[in-house]
């Protein structure tokens, strides 16, 4: 009964987390510009799959570019050389990283974390030498592939308008957390918490280590992928640049900006990095050595991020705040 | 040397390892030229008492002094310095280096050059100083691990579980270079292995759920039977 | 498809003075894994303030191996900074820990220089532009010179580890670093020392690659996936393993652009999947050991 009722309390929990942010997400699309909301939520969508792994499995992965350039380059292909329906294009472009996801996982999943995120990192780069040299007569090299104008409009919400975009970007990064959220609670998601605290135990509770892995990494690739795609739509446009490594640390540094393994984090990382890399590079111009110096400082003092800090700053502000009044009082 | 007090003095000792509280409130004592023996289940808290003594595991609270002066808040490099040494239970030898380097490693802080006392309690050591130490035999192992702390002169000597899994002939000859350390050194010995507690001990503390049950001073006391039940 | 010999042979030579720059690179990352179990991206760091700083004293003074002294000690001293008041206190954390935070570091350190030294990439003249006959082959002299420093280099480190006991603590560090302090050794004070041992080797490892390069902030980045699969080609923790994978990926790189230039990047990446295929920890590389 008290189970069940717990139960109950906690989907309507998670159901209300998710329409309050929903409800903030539409109405910063209302009041914001709508290209830099588009960054932001295909930003999030893009960073979900690296929170997923760092927060789920504890694999850090400096590769993630690697994994947004094939779905980018996937559906460039086919709006550029094959069809015009962006919604196809999005579903080749998934595909694609789902394939990829599928190829490389067996090999990766088997290394231990460090190696793993070293790995990652070299395929990024060598996929970005790729994309801008060895396949220049189909990839175009740093000239890119240019679309925007080849597709179609489609119906409902035309993909092609930006403002329209918006909306759908909106419609997949709550789809892609709902998902997120729904693994949490299942006995895959209860696995992928224990392969990360003891892969031994989990071993000898029966269940396998790598195929656990393996089917996290396809999935969290497969959203980057889908981040990728999305990207490729809404510029109409890809460029060796978007696999670049040397933005490699994006997605971690947004991960634990927002707060490794919290649901919301990605977003609100997502809209703390867009903003202040408009604003920080309109100001000094020098991105890098404060979003390193960032990046730094997170790790030393709060590694849970703006969303693991924040409610603990305040609740002791809020002490504070009070005894102060009682102070003042007596 | 340090005027006055015991060689060792814990008192109201608390430890834990995050959340799980380890060691509550010990109480024990090393007198000079005293051998001390902790008996105790697994998991009974003999390890972290140890660690705690000589500065890897950071007690909650509690004292810990050594002729007076204080050892918690030392890091374990000047725990060791001090003359309080440590013979880990694990047997790991450093196995890439010769004997003689893991020797060289025991004198480095001291600056001691004086290998023979060490040597003597084990001849076997000479033989092989310049093999790699990965490829000695536990028993083997165990004498370098020894020796190597006894470099320096220490007053005391914290030994974990030192005839874990060796044959009877080396554990007949630990227990008389135990009392022939001790001439000089204090000894504290975790051991599991009854007979030679009762043989060797000065003082027996009894361990269970990181509490001292029991402790045996008297000779009188001091029987397989009494020790059993703390098994 | 037939080579000719000449080219090949320059090629050899050249891919053993890459592969020496490799080796002066990773060995740093290497012994930094090995001992205090940190994946130190800044060292990419430190080879790009090497190189700036042999630029800027070359220009200063004209003398090119001052400048590349002068680099290794900048590599050095900004480690030691680093490991002072970064490293210190992250070393109980997890590898990847330290791999985010020094990405941090490699990342606003490209800030400093470029807000130092400016965007634009600085030309470094070749200290000798002599040529060298083999066999008919006219090879730069240079590139002799920077094989012959990582063989010294390789030499010095060996030496250092087993012939000296601050080495040979070292080396029992790398094995188990609390029976090293219990033996009454600072540990961290060795980890100082490797750390600065290291940052002043990709110091002068950015020195010495300054002249056949153009030396600008983002070289670091550059370096870093080539590095990486030095190291994790010869596994983590290795030194012996560090200067064969080094010696191995300089040869691909060479020797593979010789073939078909756009693969030779590649090919370094394949060969590290089919090592990590058979091998998780490298060729050489140390397990994991809880501590
Ligand atoms: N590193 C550790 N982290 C967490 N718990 C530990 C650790 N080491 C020991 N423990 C726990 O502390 C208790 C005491 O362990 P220990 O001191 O090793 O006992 P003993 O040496 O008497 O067998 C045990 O319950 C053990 O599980
Ligand atoms: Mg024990």
């Amino acid at each position: 009964m008290t189970a069940a009722k717990s139960l109950a309390s906690r989907a309507l929990s998670w159901w209300w987390g998710i329409a309050a942010t929903l409800l903030a997400t539409s109405l910063c699309a209302v009041l914001l510009p709508t290209p830099f909301m588009n960054e932001v939520m295909i930003f999030a969508i893009y960073v979900s799959g690296c929170n997923f792994l760092i927060g789920r499995l504890g694999f850090i992965s400096f590769g993630q570019p690697a994994y947004l350039a094939i779905g980018a380059y996937c559906t460039a292909f086919y709006l550029f050389y094959v069809g015009t329906n962006p919604l196809v294009g999005l579903g080749v472009g998934v595909l694609g990283g789902l394939l990829g996801a599928i190829i490389i996982g067996p090999f990766f999943v088997r290394l231990r974390s460090d190696y793993f995120a070293m790995v990652n990192l070299a395929l990024a780069v060598v996929l970005f030498y790729v994309t801008q040299k060895l396949l220049v007569s189909i990839t175009g090299g740093d000239n890119g592939l240019w679309f925007l104008t080849q597709m179609q409009s489609t119906p409902l919400l035309d993909l092609t308008a930006p403002a329209q975009f918006l909306w759908f970007a909106i419609i997949v990064a709550t789809a892609v957390t709902v998902m997120f959220k729904y693994l949490d609670g299942t006995i895959f998601g209860a696995c992928c918490l224990a392969s990360r605290l003891n892969e031994d135990k989990l071993q000898f509770i029966g269940y396998d280590n790598f195929k656990i892995r393996l089917v996290a990494f396809i999935i969290a690739n497969t959203v980057t992928a889908l981040a990728g795609a999305m990207y490729a739509i809404y510029f109409g446009f890809v460029s060796p640049e978007m696999g670049s490594p040397s933005r490699a640390a994006e997605p971690v540094i947004v991960t634990l900006l927002g707060g490794v393994g919290t649901l919301a984090g990605p977003l609100i990382g997502a809209f703390a990095y867009t903003g202040m890399k408009d604003v920080i590079s309109n100001l000094i111009g020098n991105w890098e050595l404060f979003i390193g110096f960032l990046l730094v400082f997170i790790m030393l003092v709060a590694d849970q991020g703006i969303w693991g800090t924040l409610p603990p700053a305040a609740r002791a502000l809020l002490v504070h705040l009070r005894r102060a009044a009682g102070r003042a009082r007596n | 040397m340090p005027a006055d007090g015991p060689v060792l003095d814990v008192a109201g000792l608390n430890a834990a390892y995050g959340e799980a509280k380890v060691l509550f409130g010990i109480d024990l004592c090393v007198a000079p030229r005293q051998i001390v023996a902790c008996i105790g289940r697994n998991g009974a808290g003999k390890t972290t008492l140890l660690r705690c003594i000589c500065g890897f595991v950071k007690p909650l609270s509690g004292v810990v002094r050594s002729h007076g002066s204080d050892l918690i808040g030392l890091a374990p490099y000047d725990v060791a310095k001090s003359g309080v040494k440590y013979v880990p239970q694990d047997k790991k030898v450093f196995y890439d280096l010769t004997v003689r380097e893991n020797l060289e490693l025991g004198s480095y802080a001291s600056g001691d050059r004086n290998w023979e006392p060490a040597l003597n309690y084990f001849p076997k050591l000479k033989v092989h100083m310049d093999r790699k130490a990965g490829y000695m035999s536990g028993g083997e192992r165990q004498m370098l691990m020894i020796a190597r702390a006894l470099l320096g002169n220490p007053r005391l000597l914290l030994i974990d579980e030192p005839t874990e899994g060796l044959a009877p002939g080396i554990v007949s000859h630990l227990r008389e270079v135990f009392t022939d350390i001790a001439r000089k050194t204090s000894l504290v010995i975790v051991e599991q292995n009854l007979p030679l507690v009762c043989a060797i001990a000065d003082v027996v503390y009894a361990i269970r759920d990181g509490r001292v049950a029991a402790m045996f001073s008297q000779r009188s006391e001091m029987s397989f039977q009494t020790f059993e039940k703390f098994l | 498809m037939s080579l000719d010999p000449r080219l090949v042979m320059s090629s050899v030579i050249f891919g053993l003075s890459i592969g020496g720059i490799y080796f002066l690179l990773a060995i740093g990352l290497s012994l930094c894994f090995g001992l205090m179990r940190i994946i130190s991206l800044d060292q990419l760091l430190y080879y790009s303030i090497g190189a700036f700083v042999t630029y800027s004293v070359g220009v200063a003074t004209g003398q090119f191996w001052l400048g590349v002294a002068a680099g290794a000690a900048a590599g050095g001293l900004a480690s030691l900074a680093v490991e002072r008041l970064i490293f210190r206190r992250i070393y109980a954390r997890d590898p990847t820990f330290s791999m985010i935070t020094s990405f941090g570091l490699l990342f606003g350190g490209i800030g400093i220089i470029k807000f130092v030294w400016g965007v634009v990439p600085r030309p470094v003249e070749v200290p000798t532009l002599a040529q060298f006959d083999v066999l008919g082959t006219q090879i730069p002299v240079y590139r002799l010179i920077i094989v012959g420093i990582a063989v010294v280099v390789y030499a010095l480190i060996w030496a250092f580890l087993h012939r000296t006991i601050v080495g040979k603590a070292i080396r029992a560090a790398i094995e188990n670093v609390e029976h090293v302090e219990g033996l009454g050794i600072n540990v961290g004070r060795l980890f100082t020392l490797t750390f600065v041992i290291a940052g002043a080797l990709s110091g002068l490892a950015g020195g010495v690659y300054a002249p056949l390069i153009l030396v600008d902030p983002m070289m670091g980045l550059e370096m870093l996936a080539f590095v990486f699969m030095v190291v994790i080609i010869g596994g983590l923790g290795s030194i012996k393993g560090t200067a064969i994978s080094a010696l191995i990926i300089g040869q691909v790189v060479s020797l593979g652009s010789l073939i078909y230039a756009p693969a030779a990047q590649m090919a370094p990446f394949v060969i590290m999947l089919a090592i990590l295929l058979i091998r998780p920890t490298g060729l050489f590389g140390v397990a994991l050991t809880r501590r």
